[in-house]
């Protein structure tokens, strides 16, 4: 989805209050999220902040389109992740990120090989349906069915723990 | 309507992995169909359920970091960017940029005007000649009244002659 704005409004001193709204609301939702990615604390927080101090520059986009916040601010920390990808250098540094255990999220927990694969990939690992598809042999199609089932299997235990 | 929704494109979208033709449609499917509407607000409680679970506390000094970046940023654009040095042939290794303003104001806005000081010189000079030629404009005036006074008192004394 495209983030950018073609140009940047100049900051005001009412963005920095629209700032601290979100980071009340989001920071420790989009820490959590980014310490999964990342497995590292320090690293989590700076990405953190890094997300954060570009929020000035992308506020029309967190009142256009009605899109959740939450879902803008995972995407804006998914463009900065492409860098931790990238510095993840030699094969043994990618095999041991590759082997951390973000499937202790007990969402990701329950679901089949090929669902975490394709959920991991995209949510934790930034990698788009064409990317996916190519790695796992399927076409873009299945890729994206897999990720609706990933999803019905959020929404039912989500739907469970209610029940509960 | 349903298969829409079920292509997974939805899910796509709140990933941010959608294609700017997808977000499009989805963005005029989303305004005239209310239950993608739904389906998509679904989507997002999915989200932040997901990450409400794994949500982490930013350590304390996290938005005083991040509000001094922001606060740095209002300060720099309230100033006016200062103008690099500028050479048509590139030589110390910037640009050629163009100039902020193409077109100077001549029209100044002060009421006052700044001269040359050798100016004084001339304007001392005028001064000078100028007094000079009122000094003979009052002593050719003065002589030319005394003349016809005597021009008159010589008439006089002819007629006064002619009657003898």
């Amino acid at each position: 989805m495209n983030t950018r704005l073609q140009t940047p409004a100049p900051v005001v001193q009412s963005d920095s209050a629209a700032v601290l709204n979100l980071y009340n609301s989001y920071a420790a939702k989009l820490l959590g999220y980014i310490y999964e990615v990342v497995q590292n604390k320090l690293v989590a927080e700076q990405y953190l902040e890094a997300v954060f101090n570009d929020i000035p520059n992308e506020l029309e986009q967190f009142s256009k389109n009605g899109t959740s916040a939450l879902c803008l601010l995972q995407i804006m920390a998914r463009k900065k992740l492409v860098h931790f990808f990238e510095a993840l250098e030699n094969d043994t540094d990618k095999t041991t990120w590759e082997n951390l255990p973000w499937t202790n999220n007990p969402y990701v927990a329950v679901m089949t090989p090929l669902q975490q694969q394709v959920f991991g990939g995209i949510h934790y690992q930034c990698k788009s349906t064409e990317h996916i598809a190519i790695e796992l042999n399927k076409t873009e199609e299945e890729i994206r069915k897999t990720l609706k089932e990933c999803f019905t299997i959020i929404r039912n235990r989500r739907d469970n723990e209610r029940v509960h | 309507m349903k298969e829409y929704i079920d292509s997974g494109i939805l899910e796509v979208f709140v990933m941010g992995i959608a294609t700017d033709e997808e977000v499009k449609e989805l963005m005029y499917m989303k305004a005239k169909y209310p239950e993608v509407n739904e389906a998509l607000k679904h989507l997002e409680i999915d989200m932040e359920r997901i990450a409400a679970d794994m949500a982490l506390a930013p350590p304390p000094g996290t938005w005083d970091r991040i509000e001094d970046e922001i606060d740095g940023l209002i300060r720099r654009e309230t100033y006016t960017q200062p103008v690099k040095f500028r050479t048509d042939h590139g030589h110390n290794g910037y640009e050629k940029t163009a100039p902020p303003e193409q077109f100077i104001s001549i029209e100044s806005e002060s009421n006052h005007m700044r001269l040359h000081k050798s100016w004084r010189w001339v304007f001392a000079g005028v001064f000078v000649l100028g007094k000079i030629f009122l000094g003979f404009a009052i002593y050719f005036y003065l002589e030319n009244r005394q003349t016809q006074q005597q021009l008159q008192e010589l008439k006089t004394e002819i007629r006064e002659l002619k009657k003898k």
